[in-house]
């Protein structure tokens, strides 16, 4: 494991390989596993209330799609 | 000429850099990002990213002074960030926000065609109540099949330090001050706990890609041959994964209110209008352009400033009141506040490459008002600060000074005592003049009804 930087220059190593190795491996896997989480959340919502009180849910929402399409958060924090 | 002060940050990109000249912002298109620059104008991407305010406008003005001529393209002259914060002054939440805007924008550049080709947490600025990235040099025309070149990048500025402060302690936050560049997956492996592999995203984008880089760190023409395609489809999934990981990690919403803690304090409902009152009648006064509140908890009074369309940082030491303070500003879309960590006895330095690529809080001002209000005992007596110390720290920071004086009478000052020896002599009202005298005129002192506490408007000596 780390006795590998002992034996090798470290300024020579590159994790930008690594990196993209990676991705293509993780390629086609990902579809599914976002899928799945899909499905699952779909499932989840079906047993689970609507809620819409929390701050944090409220502020992922302007995050992610602007915050034209935000209703009026409600006076609890 | 260029200033000397040129770049800043941005003297790694090939595509061009940061200047200031005569004041003013600019930045150098280089001809090796023409083609690029076009695409993002013209495909529609640029207006649509800032009608989001998710990139900062520019306005392409007369070329200036370019630097190595043979390169140079065009000057654009962005439109100018209040202040410049970093990472490692962030909170969770806000750095969380940071990530979703950073995906958001990345997804939104796909759809135009082009691949967003840095992911640092750096290019992203809470600018007027929104997360904007500020270089507008990020963006690269999409070539299908390659995988996403910020994706080692993401991990390092954004997955990594969340998934250290959820799982392990807010205060991980902080390292992001040691790495210029993010911290290094295989670092966050080894300090995540086991659990953290049980989640889906944090083992393959923390875990499995710490290793993948440890096996394949050597072996660059591996990589550089490519042994399949990363088609847009697989692009889309990883920018959902990555978004998915983000959002499963989550630290909690401070819940303390306001209420609790002046109930806690010296002040009376009365005397705290009072002291709101005051404050407000000298920040008029000065009438400043830009306010730092130091010790602002969660922004009581540096709304009385930003609710005026000033321009004001509220810097607190307490992610969670920095958390608090800045769920209100989404909440309320308050496009004036700026909350930040900041501990004040040991502040941001200058980072990076020649320490100039990322500004000490020093550097960052000074600006034409500081509120210093119930923060001296804690400088001075908890933190051992002598009076003359602080007073040099606030004049290099500010033209104006709002203090507020907490004397050994005082409950709160008794409470820091209890703990240790009283060997703060000259920590008095008669004292504390003295030692602000060197670097301060005091324009007005008014003592708080129904409590031990004064009031001061200074202003720094020779400004």
């Amino acid at each position: 494991m780390n006795h590998n930087i002992f034996l090798k220059p470290l300024m020579y190593l590159d994790p930008g390989s690594g990196s993209f190795i990676i991705q293509m491996l993780l390629a086609g896997v990902l579809g599914i596993a976002v899928a799945v989480r899909i499905y699952w959340k779909k499932i989840i919502a079906f047993f689970k209330r609507n809620k819409t009180g929390n701050i944090q849910d409220q502020v992922d929402e302007m995050d992610e799609y602007g915050e034209h399409e935000v209703d009026q958060p409600d006076e609890k924090m | 000429m260029i200033d000397a002060q040129k770049q800043l940050g941005s003297f790694r990109d090939p595509s061009g850099f940061l200047f200031y000249k005569n004041g003013s912002l600019y930045r150098q298109v280089n001809l090796v990002y023409q083609k690029h620059f076009d695409w993002l104008m013209d495909s529609g991407l640029y207006e649509n990213l800032v009608a989001q305010n998710l990139l900062v406008s520019h306005e392409e003005v007369t070329p200036i002074d370019f630097q190595q001529p043979q390169f140079a393209n065009k000057t654009i002259q962005p439109e100018v960030v209040d202040f410049i914060s970093y990472p490692y002054e962030w909170t969770f939440h806000q750095l969380r926000s940071a990530a979703l805007t950073t995906l958001r924008i990345a997804r939104i550049a796909l759809e135009h065609g082009m691949i967003l080709k840095d992911a640092s947490a750096y290019n992203l600025q809470f600018h007027r109540g929104h997360w904007t990235l500020i270089d507008t040099l990020s963006f690269e025309i999409y070539k299908e099949g390659e995988p996403w070149i910020a994706y080692r990048q993401f991990c390092q500025h954004f997955l990594a330090p969340l998934a250290l402060m959820a799982y392990r302690d807010t205060r991980m936050g902080l390292s992001s001050r040691l790495f210029i560049d993010g911290i290094p997956l295989d670092l966050a492996a080894s300090l995540l706990p086991f659990r953290s592999k049980l989640q889906l995203g944090l083992l393959t984008h923390i875990h499995l890609h710490s290793r993948s880089q440890k096996q394949y760190a050597d072996k660059a023409q591996f990589a550089a041959k490519g042994k399949g395609e990363f088609s847009r489809k697989d692009l889309v999934n990883l920018f959902e994964s990555l978004r998915n990981s983000v959002k499963s990690l989550s630290m909690p919403v401070p819940k303390t209110e306001w209420a609790h803690y002046y109930e806690d304090t010296n002040y009376s409902e009365t005397a705290f209008e009072e002291k709101k009152n005051a404050v407000r009648e000298f920040i008029e006064q000065v009438n400043p352009n830009s306010v730092w509140d130091l010790g602002a908890n969660t922004g009581q009074f540096s709304r009385l400033a930003s609710e005026k369309g000033i321009f004001t940082v509220a810097f607190d030491v307490d992610p969670g009141a920095v958390s608090q303070n800045y769920f209100r500003v989404r909440k309320e879309r308050e496009e004036r506040l700026l909350p930040l960590v900041m501990d004040l006895t040991n502040p941001s330095p200058g980072l990076g490459w020649g320490h100039q690529e990322r500004q000490s809080m020093i550097d960052r001002g000074p600006v034409d008002l500081v509120l210093a209000l119930a923060l001296v005992h804690h400088l001075a007596i908890s933190n051992n600060v002598p009076l003359g110390k602080i007073s040099k720290f606030l004049k290099k920071i500010s033209h104006h000074l709002i203090i507020e004086f907490v004397p050994k009478s005082d409950s709160q000052v008794q409470r820091l005592l209890r703990s240790r020896k009283d060997i703060f002599e000259n920590y008095t009202v008669e004292g504390f003049e003295e030692a602000f005298g060197y670097d301060y005129d005091i324009i007005q002192k008014r003592s708080i009804t129904g409590s031990d506490r004064t009031l001061y408007l200074m202003k720094a000596i020779g400004q």
